[in-house]
C-alpha cells in the first residue's frame, strides 16, 4: 500500500494509536479522581478512628469501699434523702489509703486521691443508692480512675517526660504501676460514654444527653418536614397553575436548598426565640430551624419521584372516572412513596449533623441531664463536638473523635437505609 | 381546660364529626351509596373539617391574643396611682403581679392594691380560659351543627373537601416563600440598623475589616473599618481553591461512573463518595484545622514557601473534599440526561469513548455542569464549620493562598459570639453580612438554576 | 392525615409558647472564657444537690448580657458570666427592661498567657517587647518622636536578647474580651515605659490609646479564633509561633506549651495569684435578683461558687486553672452574695 496516497483508513490508522492512548489517559484521569475521593474518605475514617478509639475504653480502679453508716456519716436506717447527702467522697478516699498505708503526709495524699477520679464518688452514691442494702457492707467495686490516669494508661501521657511539666508527679506514676501490678486497675468498656450526659470530667462525660438532643430535635423535624414537603411537593407538581406566583415559588424553594445553612440560624434567633418566644437550647427550636432548612431537600426529592410515576399510571385512574385528587391520593402517591421517604431520610440526615444552625438559637450549652422532652434544654450530636473539641482537658480530645465516630455511625446507618429503601422500591417503568 | 386537653377535645369531636358525618350520608340515602353524590367518607371528611377547623383557629387566635387583652384590662382596672406609671415601672409591675399570680413570693410583701390586683389577674385569667374553652367548643359544635344541616343525598361534599385540600396544599407550598421572607426580616432590621452607624457605600466598597473598636467605653479603639470587600475576597479564595479540587475530580468521577464503571462498581463506588456528602462539617473543620493545615505548611516550608497556619489551602482544600460528591452527584444527572442517541451517533462516525464524551457529551451537557459548579461555589461561600475552624480571622486583602484571609461566615460566628456590647456597630455588622451573603448566594444560585433548567429543557 | 398532623404541630408549638413558662433549673448565658469554670460549679451544683444541673450556654460576654438584660421572667436567663465588668450602658438598658436589680459576684483570675511549643526556645519578654512586637504603630527607631508602621520582623531585632525567629504570635480577635484585656494590660504597660508616648496620656488620651491599643494587621498578629486548643496544637507544629490564651489551657497543656516568662515573672499559678505577673483580668458573673427564689436553687448555686471547696486556694476550680481571689477579697464576695448587696458601678 502507498501511504503517501493512503486510503482514509489508513489516515485513521496513523492517528489510532495516539487516540487509543487518549482514551486510557481518559479513564485513567476518571479513576483517579475516584480514587482521590475515596482516599479522602479512608484518610478521614482512619484518622478519626485511630483517635477516638481509645475513649470507649476507660481505666477503672478496683477499690474496697468501707460502707458502713458510721463511715459515710449516716445514721442507722438512713431515708433517701439521707443516703444521697453522704459521704461518699471520703469513703473513696479512705479505700484509696488503705491501698497505700504508707502514705501519711497531707500533700501526699492529695497527689494520691488524684488517681481516682472526682466522679468515683457519683459512682458510687449511683450504686448506694439503686441498692441500698449495701449500707453496712464492704464491697469491692470498679471505679473511674482520674483523666490523667486514663491519658497514662493510654499512652497519650508521655512517661519520659520530666515530671514537672507532666500532669501526673513520679510518685502517682508509681502508684499507678502498683495498682496495675495488683490487678486493680486496667481499662474497661467505658459505659459512661454511651450512658451520660454531658460532664467537665472527661471520664465522666457522655453523648448520650446529646443523642437524646438530636433525636428530639429529628422527630420535631420529621413531624413537621414529611407533611409540609410532601403536600408543597403534591401541589408544585400536581394541581399547581402555570403563572408567576407559582414560578415564584419554585424558585424560591430551589434557592433556599442553596441558602448556606448559618443564615437559617439567623432567621431562627429572629423568628421563633425573639418573635415566638420560645425557649432557647431547646430541640423544639432547633427542629423548627431544621424543618426550615430540609424542607427544599424533601420537596426536591418528592417532586422528582411524583414526576418519575408514569403518565399511564394517572391516565388509567382517570380515566376510571378518579377525580384528580383520588387520582393523586390512591395512585401517584402510593407509587411516589418509596422516593419521598429516600428523600426524607436523606434530608434529616443532613439536619443530624448540622451545626451552624444550633450555633445562632443557643444549643451551644452545657446540658447535664439527659432532655426528656422538646422543650427541655439540650445540645445535638454535632453541637457536642464543638464543645469538646474546645475543652482544655487533654482527654476530651480523643472523647471528641469518639462523638465523631457515633455521629458518623447514625449518619452512615441513615444513608444506607436510604440506599437500600431506594434499591429495594426501585422500578423501572 | 388546659390547652392541649382543649386541643384533644376538639380532635375527639372532630373524629366524632367524622364518624356522625358519613352516618348522616348513609341515612340520607337510606344506604343506598349509589344515590349519594359522593362516597360517604367525604361526607364524614366534611363535617370532621368544619367541626375542627373553625375550633383551632378560635383556639390559635386566642392563645395569641388573650394575654395582650387580659393585660390591657388589668390596666385599666388599676387604681388610679398605679396606672399611669412611667412605662418602665408598669412593666416591673406586671412582672411582679404575674410572679404573685403564680404563687411566687416576692421579696417585700405586696400591699393591698398590688393583692388586689393579683386577685383581679388571676380573675381575669380564669375567665379568660374558661371563656376560650367555652368558645372553642362552641365552634366545635356550631360546625358539626352546620355541616349536618348541608348533609343531603346530592351535596357535593367530594369537592368541597378536594377544596380545602387543595387550599391546604397551596398554603404549604407557600412556608418556602414565608422562610425567605423571615429570611430578609430577620436581618433586615438589624442590618438597617448597622447602617445607620456604618454607611452602606463604606460597607460595601471598603478595602479595610477591622473591627478594632473599643469593647468598653473608657477605651478608644483603634481602627474601626467595616469594609466588606477583603471578606467577600477571601470567601472567594478558599471557594475557589475547593472548586479546584472538587470540579476536576467530581466531574471525572461523574464521567467515569456514568460512561464506563459497569454496575457494580457504581453501586458501590456511588454511595461511598456520598458518603463524603454525609459527614458532617463540623468534622470537617476539625480534619482540616488538626491535621490538613499542619501537613499544607510543613510540606510549603519543606518547599522553602511561607505557609501561614490557617493558610487559605487547608481550608480550601478539605472544604474541596466535601464539595465533591456535590458536584458529581448533578454531573451525573446531568450526563445522563444526554440522550442515547448522541452518543451512539458520536460511535457511529468512529469516536472512541473519551472523544465522544469530550466533544459530544459534555458539550452537550455544559450548561448543566456550568450550573451545578455555580451550585457548588455557592455551597462553599456558605460553608461556616470548617472556615470557623480552620480559616483565620485576620482580613488580609490577598490571593496569595498561603496566606490566612478570613471569610463572611467566620465574620459573622465570631462577630455574635464576641464579648463586646451586644447593640454596637461591631455585633450588627453580623447581620449587615448575613444579609449580604444571602443575596450573593440568591444571585448565584438563581442563576446556576436558570442555566440548569434551560438545558434541561432542550432535551425533554 | 397531612393535615391534622400538621394542625396538631403548630397548635403544639403555641401551647408550648404559652407554657414556656415554668422553669425549674437555672439558666445561666454569657462569656466562653467562664464557661469551663462556670459548668465545674453547674455539674458538682447538680449532682450534690436535689437541684436540677443549671444550664450553661456560651454566647459570649455581648450576648449574654445582652439575653440577661432583655427583661425578668422565665424566659430570660437568671446568671450571666462576663470577661469583663458589665457597662454602663447595659445597666442602663438593663433598667429600662425591669432588670433593675443586679448582684455582681467576682469568681476569680484569669491569667492571660504567651506560650509556645516545648521544644521551642524559651521567651522572657518585657512589656515593652511585647508592644513594640504587635502594636500597629511604634517609634521610629532613629529615636525621634515620631510613630512609624510597625518595621520589625523578628524579635531580635524588638529586644537582642531575644531569640532570632520571625515574630508570629496567635491570638484571639477583636471581638474578645481576653484580647481586650491583652491590649489593655500588656500592650498599654509596654506603651507605657516609653516616656513621649507617656507623655502624650495627659495632653491627647485618645491619641495615645490608639497608639497604644491598636494590634498591627500585617500578619504578624494572627487573629486564631477562640478555640484555645486549636492555638495549642497549632504552636505543637510551629514552633516559631507564640500563642496568647488563658491560664487554664496552659495548665492543661503544661506537657505541650510552655509559657513565656513576662518582666521576668513566669506565667505560674503562685505568680499570678499573688499579682506578680502583670497580665490577668478579673472574671465576674451577674445575678438577676428578681429571680432568687423564683427559680429554684440560685442562693444554693451562690452558695457554692462562693465556698471555699470552689474557689478557696485548694478548690477545684483552681484545679482546672482559675486562680483564685486572695482570702479578704474573697470574704467580700461571700458577704456580698449573703447580703445580695446591689450592684453599683
Amino acid at each position: 500500500m502507498n501511504k503517501k496516497t493512503g486510503t482514509t483508513l489508513d489516515k485513521v490508522q496513523v492517528g489510532l494509536k495516539k487516540r487509543y492512548a487518549a482514551e486510557r489517559r481518559f479513564q485513567w484521569y476518571g479513576k483517579t479522581a475516584i480514587a482521590i475521593g475515596l482516599a479522602f474518605l479512608l484518610i478521614l475514617f482512619g484518622n478519626v478512628l485511630s483517635n477516638g478509639l481509645s475513649a470507649f475504653f476507660q481505666t477503672r480502679i478496683l477499690l474496697d469501699v468501707n460502707l458502713s453508716a458510721e463511715k459515710l456519716g449516716i445514721g442507722e436506717n438512713p431515708d433517701r434523702k439521707a443516703l444521697s447527702k453522704a459521704d461518699y467522697n471520703g469513703v473513696v478516699k479512705a479505700s484509696l489509703r488503705e491501698l497505700f498505708p504508707e502514705v501519711k503526709k497531707r500533700r501526699a495524699k492529695r497527689d494520691l486521691y488524684k488517681i481516682a477520679s472526682n466522679g468515683a464518688a457519683y459512682q458510687l452514691r449511683q450504686q448506694v443508692m439503686a441498692n441500698p442494702e449495701l449500707v453496712g457492707q464492704t464491697i469491692s467495686v470498679w471505679l473511674s480512675a482520674s483523666d490523667d490516669v486514663d491519658m497514662l494508661t493510654k499512652g497519650y501521657t508521655n512517661r519520659e517526660q520530666i515530671a514537672a511539666v507532666r500532669r501526673l508527679s513520679d510518685q502517682q506514676v508509681i502508684w499507678v504501676d502498683q495498682l496495675i501490678d495488683k490487678d486493680r486497675l486496667e481499662r474497661q468498656i467505658n459505659h459512661d460514654f454511651f450512658d451520660n450526659g454531658d460532664s467537665r470530667e472527661p471520664e465522666l462525660a457522655g453523648v448520650w444527653g446529646a443523642v437524646m438532643g438530636s433525636f428530639y430535635m429529628l422527630m420535631v423535624t420529621l413531624v413537621l418536614s414529611f407533611p409540609i414537603g410532601i403536600a408543597t411537593a403534591i401541589y408544585l407538581e400536581e394541581f399547581a397553575p402555570k403563572n408567576r406566583l407559582t414560578d415564584i415559588i419554585e424558585v424560591n424553594i430551589n434557592n433556599l436548598a442553596a441558602v448556606p445553612s448559618i443564615v437559617f440560624g439567623l432567621l431562627g434567633l429572629a423568628v421563633f426565640i425573639n418573635f415566638f418566644g420560645l425557649p432557647r437550647s431547646a430541640p423544639l427550636v432547633g427542629g423548627l430551624v431544621m424543618t426550615l432548612m430540609t424542607l427544599p431537600t424533601i420537596i426536591i426529592a418528592a417532586r422528582a419521584s411524583l414526576q418519575a410515576v408514569p403518565p399511564s399510571i394517572r391516565e388509567a385512574a382517570i380515566g376510571v372516572g378518579a377525580s384528580h385528587l383520588q387520582m393523586v391520593w390512591h395512585h401517584v402517591l402510593p407509587l411516589a412513596l418509596p422516593g419521598m421517604l429516600t428523600g426524607t431520610i436523606i434530608g434529616m440526615s443532613r439536619a443530624l449533623g448540622e451545626t451552624a444552625p444550633l450555633l445562632m438559637i443557643g444549643m451551644v450549652a452545657f446540658v447535664v441531664d439527659i432532655p426528656q422532652g422538646i422543650t427541655e434544654p439540650a445540645t445535638a450530636l454535632p453541637v457536642q463536638i464543638y464543645l469538646w473539641a474546645d475543652s482544655p482537658e487533654r482527654a476530651f480530645v480523643e472523647r471528641t473523635s469518639a462523638a465523631i465516630l457515633v455521629l458518623l455511625a447514625f449518619l452512615i446507618s441513615m444513608n444506607t437505609f436510604a440506599v437500600v429503601l431506594r434499591r429495594y422500591f426501585e422500578r423501572r417503568w | 381546660m388546659s390547652l392541649s386537653f382543649l386541643f384533644l377535645t376538639v380532635a375527639l369531636l372532630a373524629v366524632f364529626a367524622y364518624v356522625f358525618g358519613r352516618k348522616q350520608a348513609l341515612s340520607a340515602a337510606n344506604n343506598d351509596i349509589v344515590q349519594l353524590h359522593s362516597l360517604p367518607g367525604y361526607y364524614g371528611f366534611y363535617s370532621l373539617l368544619w367541626c375542627a377547623i373553625p375550633a383551632l383557629a378560635v383556639l390559635i387566635l386566642w392563645s395569641i391574643f388573650a394575654d395582650d387583652v387580659v393585660t390591657s384590662l388589668l390596666i385599666s382596672d388599676l387604681p388610679a396611682h398605679l396606672q399611669n406609671l412611667p412605662p418602665l415601672e408598669t412593666q416591673r409591675l406586671l412582672t411582679d403581679i404575674h410572679l404573685l399570680a403564680q404563687g411566687h413570693q416576692l421579696a417585700q410583701a405586696p400591699d393591698a392594691d398590688l393583692s388586689a390586683a393579683v386577685a383581679h389577674y388571676q380573675r381575669l385569667e380564669s375567665t379568660s380560659s374558661m371563656a376560650q374553652t367555652v368558645m372553642v367548643l362552641l365552634f366545635a359544635i356550631a360546625g358539626l351543627l352546620w355541616a349536618k344541616k348541608h348533609i343531603h343525598k346530592n351535596y357535593p361534599a367530594r369537592n368541597n373537601v378536594e377544596r380545602v385540600i387543595q387550599i391546604i396544599l397551596f398554603l404549604s407550598s407557600g412556608i418556602a416563600v414565608l422562610t425567605t421572607l423571615g429570611i430578609v426580616l430577620s436581618v433586615l432590621f438589624e442590618s438597617i440598623h448597622f447602617f445607620q452607624k456604618v454607611p452602606v457605600n463604606e460597607f460595601l466598597l471598603g478595602t479595610k475589616w477591622s473591627p478594632q473598636t473599643a469593647i468598653r467605653s473608657d477605651q478608644v479603639g483603634g481602627s474601626g473599618s467595616f469594609g466588606a470587600i477583603p471578606l467577600f475576597v477571601g470567601t472567594l479564595l478558599i471557594s475557589f481553591i475547593a472548586m479546584l479540587v472538587a470540579a476536576p475530580v467530581g466531574l471525572m468521577s461523574a464521567i467515569y461512573l456514568s460512561e464506563y464503571a459497569s454496575n457494580k462498581v457504581r453501586s458501590i463506588v456511588k454511595p461511598l463518595l456520598e458518603i463524603l456528602a454525609g459527614i458532617p462539617t463540623v468534622v470537617y473543620g476539625f480534619f482540616a484545622a488538626l491535621t490538613v493545615a499542619p501537613w499544607v505548611r510543613q510540606m510549603g516550608e519543606g518547599l522553602g514557601l511561607d505557609v501561614a497556619s490557617e493558610s487559605a489551602l487547608a481550608a480550601g482544600l478539605v472544604m474541596g473534599i466535601m464539595i465533591i460528591p456535590f458536584i458529581s452527584s448533578i454531573s451525573d444527572d446531568v450526563l445522563t440526561a444526554v440522550p442515547q442517541a448522541m452518543r451512539d451517533g458520536s460511535a457511529g462516525v468512529g469516536a472512541t469513548q473519551s472523544e465522544t464524551i469530550r466533544n459530544v457529551v459534555i458539550p452537550a451537557a455544559l450548561p448543566g455542569i456550568v450550573g451545578g459548579l455555580l451550585l457548588g461555589t455557592s455551597r462553599a461561600i456558605g460553608e461556616t464549620m470548617i472556615v470557623v475552624m480552620a480559616a483565620g480571622l485576620a482580613a488580609n486583602m490577598t490571593v496569595n493562598p498561603l496566606e490566612a484571609v478570613t471569610t463572611v461566615t467566620v465574620q459573622i460566628v465570631t462577630l455574635l459570639t464576641g464579648d463586646q456590647e451586644f447593640d454596637s456597630a461591631k455585633t450588627l455588622a453580623a447581620f449587615a453580612l448575613g444579609l449580604l451573603l444571602f443575596i450573593t448566594t440568591l444571585i448565584l444560585n438563581v442563576f446556576a438554576l436558570y442555566m440548569v433548567r434551560k438545558y434541561r429543557e432542550q432535551y425533554d | 392525615m397531612n393535615k391534622s398532623v400538621l394542625l396538631a404541630a403548630v397548635v403544639g408549638c403555641l401551647a408550648v409558647s404559652a407554657h414556656a413558662a415554668e422553669r425549674d433549673y437555672i439558666s445561666i448565658v454569657g462569656s466562653s472564657t467562664v464557661y469551663p469554670f462556670s459548668t465545674v460549679v453547674a455539674e458538682q451544683f447538680g449532682k450534690t444537690s436535689d437541684f436540677k444541673t443549671p444550664k450553661v450556654e456560651s454566647t459570649g460576654s455581648g450576648g449574654g448580657l445582652k439575653l440577661f438584660c432583655s427583661g425578668v421572667g422565665m424566659q430570660h436567663p437568671d446568671i450571666t458570666n462576663a470577661s469583663r465588668r458589665i457597662k454602663a450602658s447595659e445597666v442602663k438598658t438593663c433598667a429600662e427592661n425591669g432588670v433593675d436589680k443586679i448582684l455582681e459576684v467576682k469568681v476569680g483570675y484569669d491569667g492571660i498567657t504567651m506560650a509556645n511549643a516545648t521544644g521551642a526556645v524559651a521567651f522572657n519578654l518585657e512589656l515593652k517587647d511585647i508592644y513594640l512586637a504587635l502594636a500597629k504603630e511604634v517609634p521610629a527607631t532613629d529615636g525621634s518622636e515620631t510613630l512609624v508602621e510597625n518595621p520589625y520582623k523578628t524579635w531580635k531585632q524588638v529586644n537582642p536578647s531575644l531569640p532570632d525567629s520571625k515574630i508570629e504570635v496567635l491570638g484571639p480577635p477583636p471581638t474578645s474580651g481576653t484580647r481586650d484585656a491583652f491590649v489593655e494590660l500588656a500592650m498599654e504597660g509596654g506603651c507605657k515605659t516609653i516616656p513621649w508616648i507617656k507623655a502624650m496620656k495627659k495632653k491627647d488620651k485618645s491619641h495615645y490609646k490608639a497608639v497604644c491599643h491598636t494590634v498591627r494587621e500585617d500578619g504578624a498578629y494572627v487573629e486564631a479564633g477562640e478555640n484555645d486548643n486549636l492555638i495549642v496544637q497549632k504552636l505543637n507544629v510551629n514552633p516559631n509561633a507564640l500563642g496568647i490564651f488563658g491560664f487554664s489551657f496552659l495548665d492543661q497543656n503544661n506537657d505541650k506549651v510552655k509559657g513565656a516568662s513576662i518582666g521576668g515573672v513566669p506565667p505560674e499559678f503562685e505568680s499570678i495569684a499573688d499579682g506578680k505577673y502583670p497580665v490577668s483580668r478579673s472574671l465576674y458573673f451577674y445575678v438577676k435578683k428578681a429571680h432568687i427564689g423564683i427559680i429554684p436553687g440560685i442562693e444554693e448555686y451562690l452558695a457554692e461558687f462562693s465556698s471555699d471547696k470552689a474557689v478557696g486556694d485548694e478548690g477545684y476550680l483552681t484545679e482546672k486553672g482559675l486562680i483564685p481571689m486572695p482570702a479578704a477579697e474573697r470574704k467580700q464576695f461571700a458577704d456580698d452574695i449573703k447580703n445580695l448587696k446591689d450592684l453599683s458601678l
